[in-house]
């Protein structure tokens, strides 16, 4: 299949797919399903450890094991300040500046406060982070992003694990036509593969999805429909589609047609 | 003795302790965490200088599963 080698942050990769690690019925399955995805790109978090964890961290030693790029978010904050504080927390453990910024604005959809979001990004920059910003699909938003130093854009196609799809594939696409020098990753709200070949055939540079991975009645098996799918629309962006057309034109040849109108 | 906010839990501790005895006074042994005094960062150098002080907040962050 299609193996193209793309680069983000830094780094240059064949896959297309970043891919996350909560939601699996197992640790057991998770691991099967990032294998099986062929995902370069994995996200994790950090969260609070009590003294009696202290023996091990079962969890983080599959991702170390599995030898992928590690993706930290900041999952959760509700402020610049907060996903500044869990984005140095996070350099230190995972020992890489990428950080998938994540600051939510509003608990029902879990939508980014765009204000927090470019905020913090812009001290982030500076403090020598790769900002993997989660946004929504709004222009504007974007190109305050672009314009504190984001290379990389992660509007959303609908809310986080709503598995819905594309909501917007206009704006998506607006944002695409705006910025032909940005990383665009579509994050969140992924439900179907075809969801998934969608915004690839957008031309948006991979996707990022969880929830429709690890929530599906088998996720493994799911993780390759993903890999294939997001393949399939990337072939389809860089072949180039047809043009709509109004009516239907019939496709094969009319010259030689048996029969022309000798049926009354 | 002082009191402070480990994730969320409150502690007694001794007068003075920097972080590091106070990673030890609380058991952590595993490596792999990371830790905000009042909600700032503080590095694993700074430890040894860092002084907790009554009413501090401290977390204490380990990796997990996240999307």
């Amino acid at each position: 299949m299609h193996q193209d080698s793309w680069e983000i942050g830094g780094k240059t990769l064949t896959s297309r797919m970043l891919i996350g690690s909560a939601l699996y019925p197992s640790p057991a399955n998770m691991e099967e399903a990032i294998k099986e995805s062929e995902a370069q790109i994995v996200t994790v978090a950090l969260r609070r450890q009590s003294a009696g964890d202290g023996g091990g961290n079962n969890f983080w030693d599959i991702i170390k094991e599995l030898n992928i790029n590690v993706l930290p978010n900041t999952a959760g904050c509700h402020s610049a300040k907060e996903a500044i504080t869990t984005a140095q927390m996070a350099r230190e453990v995972f020992g890489t500046n990428w950080i998938k910024l994540e600051v939510i604005g509003d608990q029902y959809n879990l939508q980014p406060d765009p204000f927090e979001t470019v905020k913090a990004a812009e001290v982030l920059i500076e403090e020598g982070f790769e900002v993997f910003p989660y946004t929504t699909d709004d222009l504007v938003v974007a190109k305050r992003l672009a314009n504190v130093g984001c290379k990389i854009l992660m509007p959303w196609g609908s809310p986080i694990g709503s598995g819905q799809g594309l909501m917007n594939p206009s704006n998506l696409k607006a944002i695409r036509k705006q910025f032909p020098e940005l990383k665009l990753i579509v994050d969140a709200g992924i439900g179907k593969p075809s969801d998934a070949v969608e915004a690839m055939q957008l031309g948006y540079d991979g996707i990022l999805l969880n929830s429709a991975i690890a929530l599906a009645q088998d996720p493994v098996k799911m993780a390759k429909a993903f890999k294939y799918a997001t393949q399939a629309g990337r072939l389809g962006y860089e072949a180039g589609t047809m043009q709509e057309r109004e009516f239907a034109s019939p496709s094969t040849p009319t010259i030689g047609t048996p029969f022309w109108h000798q049926f009354k | 003795m002082i009191k402070v906010s480990v994730n969320g839990e409150m502690k007694e501790i001794e007068k003075n302790l920097n972080i590091k005895q106070l990673i030890e006074v609380l058991e952590y042994k595993q490596q792999g965490f990371a830790i905000a005094v009042n909600t700032t960062f503080v590095s694993i150098k700074k430890y040894e200088q860092t002084i907790v002080n009554d009413g501090d907040t401290i977390d204490i962050l380990a990796p997990v599963q996240g999307g």
